[in-house]
């Protein structure tokens, strides 16, 4: 923790918040609401973003660079390099001649230029017969303001205002090339778990799973119904396999257990796959041999290594080895939990057939992972990093290709010389948006968006925004519907209009969302609490009465017979903090299965744990809060609070209000307004509206003209709204005031009488345009050829008078300067209304291009055809515009507008 | 039985403040009464900062926003009548002394502490003639205006709080020359002489002029205003009289100090009877040299405005001019 945070949670360590005084009476666990300022500290709003990018930086780059860190030469065997670490540094100015290297977002906005940091990797390699270390920038990479490598992170809102920031600005974008830009989250469905479904109209029941490992090779397997038998199928494979052969492939030969690991007992089962098994007797299929001879002559082969032909059960063997549910772990050609995932699914499947409720539902949101900025940036970085080490791999051949050399080879002058392949990969990716990574079979573009600087509300609003991966012209309602299990981790009301609708979402107030956490501790942790083993049971154990399978992360990991006791031991020990907060574990009775989950993308939320019918958290923990003693953190760590995943979620009895509590309950809600995001969260009174008022004000809000930030007055965009006497709102909710709306607001408290008038709706006759030429009118330019500060421009002004050399295609050297011809570009103003001159900037880009910036500022008072809106979705556009001694007035003459 | 025409137009004073009256008005139909209250709020000249020649501005506010700001500081314009005339009445090409005033603002902050620009930085300043241009006709004008006149109402006047303009921190400066012209209400609401109008009349509903909504009973949910006292409570058996008209009606005329509560009522049925002056589309300040808007002129179009309050008026100023 930064001990000077910002001074709107300053607040929270004096005696008196928010006219609540420590010293106050305290009725029940009243101001327990005061959790959520508490947690907005410590994440702040968009704390999603962050965290991800914090993650990548810190964790998974250095997992990526450890799983690539070797490079060789095919010349000389002797040669190698190897990477021992990566670290990502603070961001600076990227100018040889500069003194001063620090750099700010705002310079970096107002040049033009990237907001990047060095990446510096420790390699040791060999030259000639010595091995050496150094340290090697091998290139720049974006750096998200306001995260851990940000120069804004932990300032005092003095220091940010030093730096020309401002302290309301949530973060969690980049600038690049000058252009701020957002990383939307991406909804997926979640990975390496199996998905039932059904369709009635064909008749085929399927599980399906989509594997992916840490090396991004992403596949997807199906079991799946086919005229009344199973088959297995997978991308490489070319036909559908009989499920029985694909698990006698996997090392299960007998009959009878694979019999016991599908159908179990359940004589339902038992029946619906008996053909399955006549089906490989009938195809010849008895041994595991024979299996995979049978899949191998099926198998896609990837012919890349010249080489001797494999038979064909080794390449079955590698293929479901390597290829199918790569995400199981075989070890040594142990093929045991495989075998039992493939058998699960199977089972899946037969449930399925039998019960049809028994199906997956793919909107639920448990179902769901989201995408953020940290995992699409590991993604890129490990390509680029991939190509650079291939590219540098060669270059290094080549000087050791040649006979006789003049100095000993030394390959830190090699790396030095392979340009910035990473730098403009980045910048590349996110100016542009379009992540096509062939490695990863990866083509997606539209990932970045310029962040929306319309207003306050908008810019944030943009940063909560989950886009889906689903088609937008698909007729399905199912992903577009408001689902239950969204509650507290999605807005409800947050969402456009039109095609998007219900495709694209925002997270509420305190939703966060998790980043990978190791699971090997995780299993060694359930093996402690007397898991059994999977590999050691078969069948009979697996389906026996009073089973419960174990799961981590999807995969089957073991058994227990105790899954009350054993969750209730491994959430007790989670609220001891004896590992992350953030693994979640809930039992599937349905499936009879304990799930743990570990992995990153997991929607989740605080919730105040509930024992014995009375709440953790006590007026005693709200005062010590609000008198500082006690952070959120504080709260995790006495087990007063958890995190709650949407799967964890189906396990509790959550309590809305204290007086809801019964014997049963197991949590309590922080503060129901919650379930909101940041943008539905400023609607007064939203309970009282129809509900898609609340819609259709989410979308509105964003439009709202007033003041965007506190350095707006120093920011050069292309367009800027500034509302002259912005106006706080007079009736707030807690929202506006956590998000800080009250100090950035858009609009005015209006006067609003209701009272019939001749009035006609009609808007105003758009001005017609001046015919003719314009001529081009030079009167404003000053010496330096631009136009001076505070002049008027009116249509057809010069204001930038530039000159280009008329053959800038032509690079033939002539050697005068001077008679380079050049011929008059100059920027003429365009817009139909005057304006002045408010700023001019003149600096140079990171190449030493000369870039100059003219703010032109109009004034505009509303007009008929200006739109006008409460904040409740009622928007209208202005009619008439009446004088003041037109106006109706009351007994002390006091009219609507004074 | 007298006809309401017969009878003398009265004016009862009932308070008179510096910046308020408050009088009934009697023996006038509810068409003049009602044009004497829109006359008030829209038609009497004032002065006002029209035009604003920024040479320096190094403050947070851009120069608009500031423009905007003096245009609506009250500036002194008693008998504005006769002491000033509109600009598009004078003979000058652009502005002199007769139809301009000119004000300058010239403050720089040189303290650690924030400094706020207020309406007492404003400096009266004499309006530069240009020697060149010869004024054919000099007017009266000059003669006629007050020792104050054009000054910032309030300024230096003690227990008056100024206008603030601006906020500026060490550094920073504003510097500019306003030029302030005489005009109407109808043009922009900164010439407006009024805060607030209050006008009422048969505080009863006897005439059954509006419709009182009410849950259960109109005496308790719509409490009577104090003008009540003045006028008879309706017996619980009165007839409704449907031939009846509004007799007496109840003024409160404050102003923002431009001009003194009586000479704004004085001047109001004048007004009311001359041509009205021309009304633009639009209003505000204009900078930098920005050619001052030509208005077209339009007769006047003020409601109630018969020509047989032509009479009336004439009758009413002997009572003004009574209470005086
Ligand atoms: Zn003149």
């Amino acid at each position: 923790m930064v001990e000077d945070e910002d001074n709107e949670w300053g607040q929270l360590n004096l005696t008196n918040w928010k006219g609540l005084s420590a010293t106050d009476p305290i009725k029940s666990v009243e101001d327990k609401w005061l959790l959520l300022p508490a947690f907005l500290k410590v994440k702040g709003l968009v704390k999603q973003h962050i965290d991800s990018f914090n993650y990548f930086v810190d964790v998974d780059i250095k997992n990526i660079v450890k799983a690539n860190n070797k490079v060789t030469s095919d010349v000389d065997p002797r040669f190698w390099l190897k990477y021992t670490d990566i670290n990502v540094g603070f961001p600076d100015r990227n100018e040889e001649s500069s003194v001063d290297k620090k750099v700010t977002p705002n310079e970096c906005r107002l040049r033009d230029t990237t907001y990047s940091a060095p990446i510096i990797v420790t390699i040791q390699y060999t030259r000639g017969k010595n091995i050496v270390q150094r340290n090697v920038n091998i290139g720049r990479l974006p750096i998200m303001l306001r995260s851990c490598k940000c120069v804004l992170t932990g300032r005092s809102e003095e220091q940010l205002a030093r730096m020309i920031e401002c302290p309301l600005d949530p973060g969690g974008y980049f600038v690049v090339k000058g252009t701020e830009k957002v990383i939307l989250v991406q909804e997926q469905l979640s990975k390496n778990r199996i998905i039932v479904e059904t369709d009635s109209a064909k008749g085929v029941v399927q599980a399906s799973c989509t594997s992916s490992t840490h090396g991004g090779l992403k596949s997807k397997t199906y079991v799946a119904t086919k005229k009344g038998k199973i088959y297995l199928r997978h991308n490489s494979i070319h036909e559908d396999i009989p499920i029985v052969i694909a698990l006698k492939a996997l090392g299960i030969q007998s009959d009878k257990e694979i019999l016991l690991l599908t159908a179990g007992n359940t004589d339902a089962y038992k029946t619906a796959f008996s053909a399955n098994l006549e089906d490989a007797a009938k195809l010849g299929v008895f041994t595991r041999h024979q299996a995979l001879e049978y899949i191998g002559s099926r198998v896609k082969v990837n012919r890349r290594v010249m080489g001797p032909r494999r038979p064909a059960w080794e390449e079955a063997l590698e293929a479901l080895a390597t290829i199918v549910l790569a995400h199981v772990p075989v070890k040594g050609l142990d093929f045991r939990s495989k075998a039992i995932f493939v058998a699960t699914m199977t089972r899946r499947v037969l449930m399925a057939i039998d019960d049809e409720h028994m199906v997956d539902d793919r909107d639920y949101v448990g179902n769901k992972r989201l995408e953020l900025a940290g995992q699409l940036l590991a993604l890129l970085f490990e390509d680029l990093f991939k190509t650079y080490n291939s590219n540098l791999k060669n270059a290094i051949d080549k000087v050791l290709k040649k006979p006789s050399r003049t100095s000993e080879f030394d390959a830190f002058n090699t790396m030095r010389m392979q340009g910035d392949h990473l730098t403009s990969g980045f910048v590349r990716a996110i100016s542009t948006g379009n992540w096509s990574l062939k490695r990863f079979k990866m083509e997606r573009a539209g990932v970045t968006h310029v962040l929306s600087r319309l207003s306050f509300i908008s810019a944030l609003g943009m940063m909560t925004r989950i886009s889906s991966q689903f088609e937008k012209t698909r007729k399905v309602s199912g992903p577009r519907a408001l689902q239950p299990s969204q509650w507290g981790v999605l807005c409800p009301s947050d969402t456009p209009e039109g095609e998007a609708c219900g495709l694209v979402k925002n997270l509420a107030l305190m939703t966060h969302i998790t980043t990978d956490v190791e699971e090997e501790p995780i299993i060694r942790l359930a093996f402690m609490l007397g898991v059994e083993d999977i590999s050691l049971t078969t069948g009979t154990e697996i389906y026996g009465p009073h089973t419960f399978v174990v799961n981590v992360n999807g995969t089957i990991i073991g058994l227990t017979r105790y899954p009350t006791r054993f969750v209730a031991q491994f959430r007790k020990l989670r609220r001891a903090r004896r590992f992350s907060e953030f693994v979640s574990i809930y039992i599937n009775h349905h499936h009879r299965a304990v799930h743990i989950a570990s992995d990153g993308g997991r929607i989740c939320r605080p919730a105040i744990i509930v024992e014995n019918g009375r709440s953790r958290v006590t007026s005693e923990h709200i005062q010590q809060l609000k008198k500082g003693t006690m952070t959120f953190d504080d709260f995790l760590k006495k087990g007063l609070v958890e995190y709650l995943d949407v799967n964890e979620e189906n396990d509790t009895y959550i309590a809305l209000y204290e007086n809801d509590i019964v014997l049963t309950t197991t949590h309590l809600e922080i503060e129901p307004f919650t379930l909101l995001g940041a943008v539905a969260g400023l609607i007064p009174y939203p309970h009282h509206n129809q509900s898609p008022r609340n819609t259709y004000q989410c979308a509105m809000g964003k439009q709202a003209i007033g003041a965007i930030a506190y350095n707006q007055l120093n920011r050069i965009d292309t367009l800027l709204y500034l509302s002259v006497y912005p106006q706080q709102p007079m009736v707030k909710t807690k929202t506006i005031e956590l998000v800080g709306y009250d100090k950035l607001p858009a609009g005015q408290n209006a006067t609003v009488a209701v009272m019939s008038y001749s009035g006609f709706d009609r808007l105003a006759d758009a001005p017609l345009d001046e015919n003719g030429q314009i001529s081009k009118k030079y009167d404003i330019i000053q010496l330096d050829g631009l136009a001076g500060v505070g002049e008027r421009v009116d249509p057809g002004d010069v204001y930038v008078n530039k000159q280009t050399p008329s053959n800038a295609a032509d690079n033939t050297f002539t050697g005068q300067a001077a008679s380079v011809p050049y011929k008059n570009t100059p920027l003429t103003y365009k817009s139909p209304v005057s304006g002045n001159i408010d700023k001019v900037m003149i600096s140079d880009t990171e190449n030493d291009q000369t870039i100059v910036k003219v703010l032109i500022r109009q004034t505009r008072r509303p007009e008929l055809g200006d739109k006008f809106s409460s904040r409740h979705g009622q928007k209208g556009v202005c009619g008439l515009i009446v004088n003041q001694e037109d106006m109706p007035f009351n007994d002390q003459g006091i009219n609507p507008g004074n | 039985m007298q006809t309401q025409e017969d009878l003398e137009p009265t004016v009862r004073i009932r308070e008179l403040k510096k910046d308020r009256v408050n009088f009934v008005l009697g023996n006038v139909d509810l068409a003049f009464a009602n044009s004497l209250r829109r006359v008030v709020m829209a038609d009497i000249p004032t002065v006002a900062i029209d035009m604003v020649e920024i040479e320096v501005n190094t403050t947070v506010l851009p120069d608009e926003f500031i423009a905007h700001r003096l245009g609506m500081v009250p500036l002194n314009s008693s008998n504005c009548e006769e002491a000033i005339k509109y600009t598009r009445d004078c003979t000058c090409l652009a502005g002199c002394s007769y139809c301009s005033l000119m004000l300058v603002l010239n403050v720089a902050c040189h303290d650690d502490n924030t400094m706020d620009v207020t309406s007492d930085h404003l400096d009266l300043v004499p309006f530069p003639t240009d020697p060149e241009q010869q004024n054919p006709e000099p007017g009266e004008e000059l003669t006629q205006r007050g020792e104050l006149f054009g000054q910032p109402v309030g300024k230096h006047e003690p227990g008056v709080p100024p206008v603030l303009i601006c906020k500026i921190r060490k550094g920073q400066e504003l510097k500019m020359k306003c030029t302030a012209k005489k005009g109407i209400a109808k043009e922009h609401a900164k010439w407006s002489p009024c805060s607030a109008v209050s006008f009422e009349y048969d505080p009863h509903n006897k005439l059954r002029h509006t419709t009182h909504w009410y849950e259960k009973s109109i005496k308790e949910e719509w409490p009577l205003s104090d003008n009540a006292l003045e006028e008879e409570p309706p017996r619980e058996d009165e007839a409704f009289d449907f031939n009846a008209k509004p007799n007496k009606f109840y003024f409160e005329v404050e102003t923002d100090g431009s001009l003194d509560p009586q000479e704004v009522v004085m001047r109001a049925p004048v007004k009311q009877t001359a041509p009205a002056a021309p009304a633009a589309t639009s209003g505000g300040v204009s900078i930098m040299g920005a050619a001052s808007k030509t208005a077209s002129k339009r007769p006047c179009e003020e409601a109630g405005s018969t020509s047989s309050d032509d009479s009336l008026a004439k009758r009413l100023e002997p009572a003004l001019r009574r209470v005086k």
